[in-house]
């Protein structure tokens, strides 16, 4: 019985003495300060979280590591784990509480994950530390959404989140408007995967086509793998619809979807069909016959249109090849150095401290980007209200002889 | 009787023991976490931010609630269950239905702790939670068990590898059930209430107090589940465990005694569900997929089945190596060797190379429970003896 005691006492006379020897904690306002990166290094993200971190050390490094007077150091944090293979709930549990523990650290660059920004988001806010992230599409995180959002996030009352990409909102708005102003398309069968994303994405194409005076026949399609959805096209046939939106991922039961979809309706040349971004980039997709023809939207640009659109952009890409001797996994790892483009204005901004950074984004001079400083080529300003992009840029693609094929890009102010 | 009195001493001596033990190391850690850390240099404190952090050692509670919960359904009872997130899940999602303002159609405060703003929903005492959560799950192991509990141990198996499967993914779909969201899908549900404990509101930053509370629920967790192996229904598990038909032969009420395992053994996961949901702020359906089934009962099968002390070092060990050990390691050995290898991408080589070598070597476990280690040993004798045999015949 004595044992766990002695072994106790030992354990914290240690502590203390280890304690005693040592000196205080670093305090804040240092002349280095520090970025933190929350990433997914394992797993299926792990290449395009690899890629977006060397896109960062690569626009610190041309920027000679500096922001105004402030030496800036960038930390890598993961918010995976192997054992899931993704995104981790208690990694980003962790991570939000480690950022906010260093205390040289000034802003988070990330996350790529929104269901982890919805963890780190209150913490880092309740902080006060500034997160910009590059991937988030997630539209609650910044504005009116579920029941709660966003104020559900902003503990503190006060903002300290911005993205540079748009919000999935924005993504609706757009393909609504190219069907019903380009397509000359006036009635939509709207179909979504029943799931938050698709549903959202679905909220946002009825409002806008109806708000143009088109009309929407709206459904779910049923996302079990293998299931038919003949009856539902069907349906919309016997109603008169002329073009179909598919509201959700490719991943719940895609290839069957748009199986029927061509069986019923016909192929894109006779009915259009058109899909968000939660069909792009998959090679199953790119290679079946009945997708020949999908229009298709992206949120930014695509690494080719930043490629064509030359300039800076262009040049950070070759930069990039030639220090790693590959080009950058996706167009989102460009946005990553966006992001730190924003959060380097700031600090630069700034007087170097949290609240700062912070000001800086939400309570100074809006931050913008020229489309010549932007390693993406896009120009924008920050909102100082929500934090989103002012200025929205949405690619257009079209699958053509089974590739994604950028037909151009869409400006939504 | 006399005999009795002496034995019934030594089992509240040895409570007593680990009980002073287990208090000891949670006190010592939080008083480093409170007192000592936040005083340290920079450098002591990454170390132990790097090694030990104070999230880490909470999220080992956490797993180690629930391995102590599988323990009694397979450990004791000797059934195979390959699904017992589906209990995580529950305990998670009743957390988020009780503690937060997602049920927006409803406004209930019961000694809870709403955010401001946040009147909306149901926001219950934390300890009422933790009840519920509990009840919430040994009911669906009533339910789940009822009915299956009958079928032989791999059909068993197969059963509870689809329950673990559907609950999730029933999370993860739940977001329009007949036109209701029940569960938020994909979004999960955030925004969880902070614990009020006596008055003391455990907010964002109280770690060391989440730690604490986790601590205490995990060795709630120990107590219970040594006085149940101790008790009238852990020796009957124990007895099925052994020998099914021996054991009904001696008037053990078989289906009872198994129903009774898998819904107390749910209890933990619920308990730690809700635990892990406060510690993370939220329950998100990702988490919850086979492989956090198998983490488990790898956690009960490598610590020593049976064994809660087994157990307990097995959870320790394996949620530690995949919170921060092997990343640590990792980067140890490639600073020292100057090396590349990214070693969490070989977890799971590295953790199947364990449990092969363990079950060649070791196969009763680190910390074997001493009945299951004389079962492992009585096999191998037999194993010799057979050999021997037929040594003997093959001479002759």
């Amino acid at each position: 019985m004595i044992k766990p005691i002695k072994i106790g006492a030992l354990a914290i006379a240690g502590a203390l003495a280890l304690a005693a020897c040592s000196g205080g904690s670093d305090s804040a306002g240092s002349d280095v300060l520090v970025v933190g990166t929350d990433l997914p290094l394992q797993g299926a993200s792990a290449d395009a979280s690899k890629s977006t971190n060397e896109v960062i050390a690569l626009v610190l490094e041309q920027a000679g590591g500096k922001a105004g007077d402030y030496t800036v150091e960038v930390k890598e944090y993961d918010d995976s784990t192997a054992a899931k293979g993704a995104w981790d709930d208690a990694a980003c549990a962790k991570n939000a509480q480690d950022h906010v523990a260093n205390a040289n650290e000034v802003a988070i660059m990330g996350t790529y994950n929104s269901g982890c920004a919805k963890i780190i988001l209150p913490v880092a806010n309740e902080a006060g530390l500034l997160m910009v992230s590059h991937a988030n599409t997630y539209p609650g995180l910044t504005i009116t959404w579920d029941a709660g959002e966003p104020a559900l996030y902003y503990p503190s009352g006060a903002r300290s989140y911005a993205r540079v990409i748009a919000h999935d909102g924005f993504q609706g708005t757009a393909a609504a408007q190219y069907m019903y102003n380009e397509l000359g398309k006036r009635t939509l069968a709207l179909l979504d995967d029943t799931q938050a994303y698709g549903i959202g994405l679905a909220d946002a194409v009825e409002a806008e086509f109806t708000k143009l005076g088109g009309t929407v026949l709206r459904s779910g399609w049923d996302i079990k793998a293998g299931s038919i959805n003949t009856s539902t096209f069907e349906k919309v046939k016997g109603q008169g619809a002329d073009i179909v939106y598919y509201a959700g991922i490719f991943d719940n039961n895609g290839v069957q979807l748009v199986k029927d979809k061509t069986a019923v309706l016909g192929d894109n040349t006779v009915f259009p069909s058109m899909a968000p971004d939660g069909f792009s980039g998959y090679p199953v997709l790119r290679e079946m016959p009945e997708a020949e023809g999908l229009w298709m939207t992206f949120a930014g640009k695509s690494l080719d249109g930043i490629k064509k659109g030359g300039g800076q952009a262009a040049a950070f890409i070759d930069a990039y090849v030639t220090k790693y001797g590959y080009e950058p996994n996706s167009s989102y790892a460009v946005y990553g150095g966006v992001a730190m483009q924003v959060i380097m204005k700031a600090i630069a901004a700034s007087d170097g401290t949290r609240k700062g950074v912070l000001d800086a984004v939400f309570a100074g001079e809006q931050i913008c980007l020229t489309a010549e400083e932007s390693v993406s080529g896009m120009g924008f300003c920050l909102s100082t209200e929500t934090g989103d992009v002012d200025t929205v840029t949405m690619t257009l693609q079209q699958m053509t002889g089974g590739v994604e094929t950028d037909i151009r890009t869409i400006d939504i102010s | 009787m006399t005999n009795l009195q002496p034995a019934h001493h030594a089992a509240g001596v040895n409570n007593k023991k680990w009980a002073i033990g287990f208090s000891t190391v949670v006190g010592v850690i939080f008083l480093l976490n409170v007192f000592v850390l936040p005083n340290s240099n920079t450098q002591v404190q990454r170390f132990f931010n790097a090694w030990f952090s104070l999230n880490s050692l909470a999220e080992i509670m956490i797993w180690i609630l629930m391995a102590l919960g599988l323990n009694i359904i397979v450990g004791y009872a000797g059934l195979l269950d390959l699904g017992y997130v589906a209990f995580w899940a529950l305990g998670g999602y009743v957390a988020g239905w009780l503690m937060s303002p997602f049920l927006s159609q409803f406004q209930v405060n019961f000694f809870g702790n709403a955010r401001v703003g946040f009147d909306q929903g149901i926001h219950f005492h934390v300890f009422l939670v933790l009840i519920l959560g509990g009840v919430f799950t040994a009911i669906w192991g009533v339910i789940i068990g009822g009915p299956t509990l009958r079928l032989k141990s791999d059909y068993l198996a197969l059963v509870t590898l689809g329950f673990g499967e559907i609950i999730p993914q029933f999370m993860l779909n739940g977001s329009n059930i007949f036109g209701l969201n029940v569960t938020n899908g994909a979004q999960g549900i955030g925004g969880l209430d902070q614990p009020n404990i006596f008055g003391y509101v455990m907010g964002t930053f109280a770690l060391p107090q989440k730690f604490l509370m986790v601590s205490l629920m995990a060795g709630a967790m120990i107590f219970f589940s040594i006085r149940l192996r101790d008790g009238r229904l852990g020796r009957a598990w124990l007895a099925i465990r052994e020998d099914e038909l021996a054991a009904s032969m001696m008037g053990v009420p078989l289906w009872r005694t198994k129903f009774s395992s898998y819904a107390i053994g749910a209890v933990g996961g619920g308990i730690g569900g809700v635990g892990f949901a406060i510690l993370v702020g939220g329950v998100y359906a990702d988490r919850f997929n086979f492989v956090i089934s198998i983490i488990i009962l790898a956690m009960v099968v490598l610590g020593g089945m049976g064994n809660v002390w087994g157990v307990v070092v097995g959870a320790t060990l394996l949620a530690w190596v995949n919170s921060v050990g092997l990343v640590q390691v990792g980067q140890l050995i490639n600073n020292t060797f100057d090396t590349k290898f990214n070693f969490p991408s070989y977890q799971f080589l590295l953790f199947g190379l364990l449990l092969v070598l363990m079950m060649l070597f070791r196969r009763e476990g680190f910390l074997p429970e001493a009945r299951m280690r004389m079962v492992m040993n009585e096999e191998k004798l037999e194993d010799l003896e057979k050999v021997t045999d037929d040594t003997k015949i093959g001479s002759h």
